[in-house]
C-alpha cells in the first residue's frame, strides 16, 4: 500500500510539473502583452493607467488605435489639452482619422474657451465630403447657445440638428434669445408697494409672507403705541419697522438678481446634461465589447 | 544557596512590579479614554472678539457685536440656523459694503431666519450643517453672486 502511495505521488509531482522553458517564454512586459493590459484597464475606466501603459505600448512602434485610445481617456479624465494634442497627432492615413477630427474639436469644446473653438472650427474649413460634417455643425451651432456672441436666424440655427433634436433646441434657443429673468427694479418695486410682494415675485412665497407679517407687525404697534402716548416704544417700533421694510426693499432686488443666477445655472446645467445624453454628437466607438 | 536563590527571586519580584506600579491604568484614566467628544465645537471658540477696527463707525458696531456675542449669543449656544450667522453677517455685509447698504442686508437677513419653511429648498448646507449664505450674493453685484444648488455641501472655514 505504501509502494502505490509513493508512486502516486511521485507520478503525479513528475507529470503535473511546470517546464521551466515555458515559464521562462512568458513574457508579461511584451508589447502585445502591454497592449492586452492597456485594453483591460481602459475597459474597466482606468484611464489613468491605461494612458501610461498605451504610452508604453507605442514606445514599440506607432500604432493608431492606441494613440487614439491615449486621446480618449485623457478626454475621459477631463485633459482636454492633452486630448487634443493626441487626436491631431492620428495620422491621416488611420482608419481614426476622421473621428480623431471630431474628438479633436470636442476636445476643444470641452476646455469651455468657446471663442477659440468656434475660430479653431472654422479654420478647418469642413465641407460636405467630411464623413462627420453635420455632426461637427452640430456641436459648432450649439456652442452658440454658450456663447455671448449674437445667435443665427431660428431657422438656420435648427436646420443643422435633426429632426428628433429639434423640439429640446428649439426650447434652448426660446431660452437663450429671452430667459425668464425676474427685474430687480420691479421686485423692488413691488415690496415698496406691499412689503414682501418683491420676494414673492421673486417666487420665494413663504419670505414674503414673512416679510408682510413683520413689517405690518411692527408698524401695528408703532401705531398703538404712538396712539396711547408711548412715545418711546413708539419711535422703537417705528426705528425696527422702517429698517425691515428697508431691508425687505433691498432683499427684493438681491432675491431676483439670485433669482437670474439660479436661472442661468440651471439653463447652462440643463445645456450640458443634454450633451453628455448625446455625447457632444459624436459617434460612439464600442471598444470595449 | 538558598538565600541566593532568595534574593534572585526577591529581585525578579522587584523589577516586574515595580513597573506594573507604576505604569498601571488607573480606573479614571482608562475609562475616561472612552470619553472622546465627536460633537463639533462651538462656533463662538473661533470668534474673533479683536477691537482692532480703524474706522470709528465699526469701532463702534465690533464692539456692540462683541459684547453681544459675549453676554447673549454664547451663552445662548450655537442657535443661528445660517452660516455665517446673522451678527457674523451683518459685520461682514458692513466690511464689503457701507454701513447703510450692511444694515438693510442685515435686516433683509434676518427677515429671511424667520421664514421657517423655505429654507431647506433654497440654500446649500455648509460643513458645520448650517444654511449656507454668504454676504456675497447679496451685494447687489450680478459679477459676486455664484449661485450654488441647494443639494450641495459647501467646505466652509
Amino acid at each position: 500500500m505504501n509502494k502505490i502511495l509513493f508512486l502516486l505521488i511521485i507520478f503525479s509531482t513528475i507529470s503535473f510539473s511546470q517546464e521551466s522553458n515555458s515559464a521562462k517564454s512568458l513574457n508579461l512586459f511584451s508589447p502585445q502583452n502591454i497592449k492586452k493590459f492597456a485594453d483591460y484597464l481602459f475597459c474597466q475606466h482606468d484611464y489613468i493607467r491605461a494612458s501610461i501603459e498605451y504610452e508604453d505600448f507605442l514606445k514599440s512602434g506607432y500604432n493608431d488605435t492606441a494613440a487614439f485610445k491615449v486621446g480618449m481617456a485623457n478626454l475621459e479624465m477631463g485633459n482636454f489639452s492633452i486630448a487634443s494634442k493626441k487626436f491631431s497627432n492620428i495620422s491621416k492615413i488611420s482608419v481614426f482619422y476622421n473621428i480623431s477630427k471630431l474628438e479633436y474639436l470636442r476636445a476643444n469644446f470641452r476646455t469651455g474657451n468657446f471663442n477659440y473653438y468656434r475660430n479653431l472650427y472654422e479654420s478647418e474649413n469642413l465641407n460636405r465630403d467630411y464623413k462627420y460634417f453635420f455632426e461637427a455643425r452640430e456641436l459648432y451651432n450649439f456652442s452658440y447657445l454658450f456663447s455671448d456672441i449674437t445667435l443665427p436666424q431660428k431657422k438656420n440655427f435648427l436646420s443643422s440638428f435633426t429632426k428628433e433634436e429639434q423640439p429640446r433646441l428649439n426650447q434652448f434657443y426660446d431660452w437663450k434669445i429671452n430667459p425668464p429673468y425676474k427685474n430687480p427694479v420691479t421686485a423692488a418695486l413691488l415690496s415698496t408697494v406691499i412689503p414682501g410682494l418683491g420676494k414673492i415675485y421673486t417666487q420665494n412665497y413663504s419670505d414674503g409672507i414673512f416679510a408682510f407679517i413683520t413689517v405690518g407687525l411692527l408698524g401695528y404697534l408703532a401705531y398703538s403705541d404712538f396712539h396711547a402716548n408711548h412715545n418711546f416704544r413708539g419711535w422703537l417700533f417705528s426705528a425696527l419697522g422702517a429698517g425691515f421694510y428697508g431691508g425687505n426693499i433691498y432683499g427684493s432686488a438681491a432675491s431676483a438678481q439670485i433669482y437670474n443666477a439660479k436661472i442661468s445655472f440651471q439653463f447652462f446645467n440643463d445645456l450640458k446634461n443634454y450633451l453628455e445624453d448625446h455625447n457632444y454628437f459624436v459617434p460612439l466607438i464600442n471598444f470595449c465589447k | 544557596m538558598e538565600n541566593k536563590f532568595n534574593a534572585l527571586i526577591f529581585s525578579l519580584l522587584i523589577i516586574f512590579l515595580f513597573p506594573f506600579a507604576i505604569f498601571a491604568q488607573s480606573e479614571n484614566s482608562k475609562w475616561g479614554k472612552a470619553d472622546y467628544s465627536y460633537q463639533m465645537p462651538d462656533k463662538f471658540e473661533h470668534r474673533d472678539y479683536n477691537f482692532k477696527e480703524k474706522n470709528p463707525g465699526r469701532f463702534i458696531l465690533k464692539s456692540f457685536l462683541n459684547a453681544y456675542w459675549y453676554f447673549i449669543s454664547d451663552v445662548d449656544g450655537d442657535n443661528c440656523s445660517f452660516d455665517p450667522t446673522c451678527s457674523h453677517f451683518f459685520l461682514l455685509s458692513v466690511k464689503e459694503t457701507n454701513i447703510v447698504q450692511g444694515s438693510l442686508m442685515f435686516f433683509d437677513r434676518f427677515t429671511r431666519d424667520m421664514d421657517i419653511f423655505g429654507k431647506i429648498n433654497r440654500y446649500p448646507f455648509s460643513s458645520n450643517g448650517h444654511y449656507y449664505d454668504p454676504p456675497s450674493l447679496y451685494m447687489l453685484k450680478k459679477d459676486s453672486i455664484k449661485y450654488i444648488p441647494p443639494s450641495i455641501i459647501v467646505k466652509n472655514e
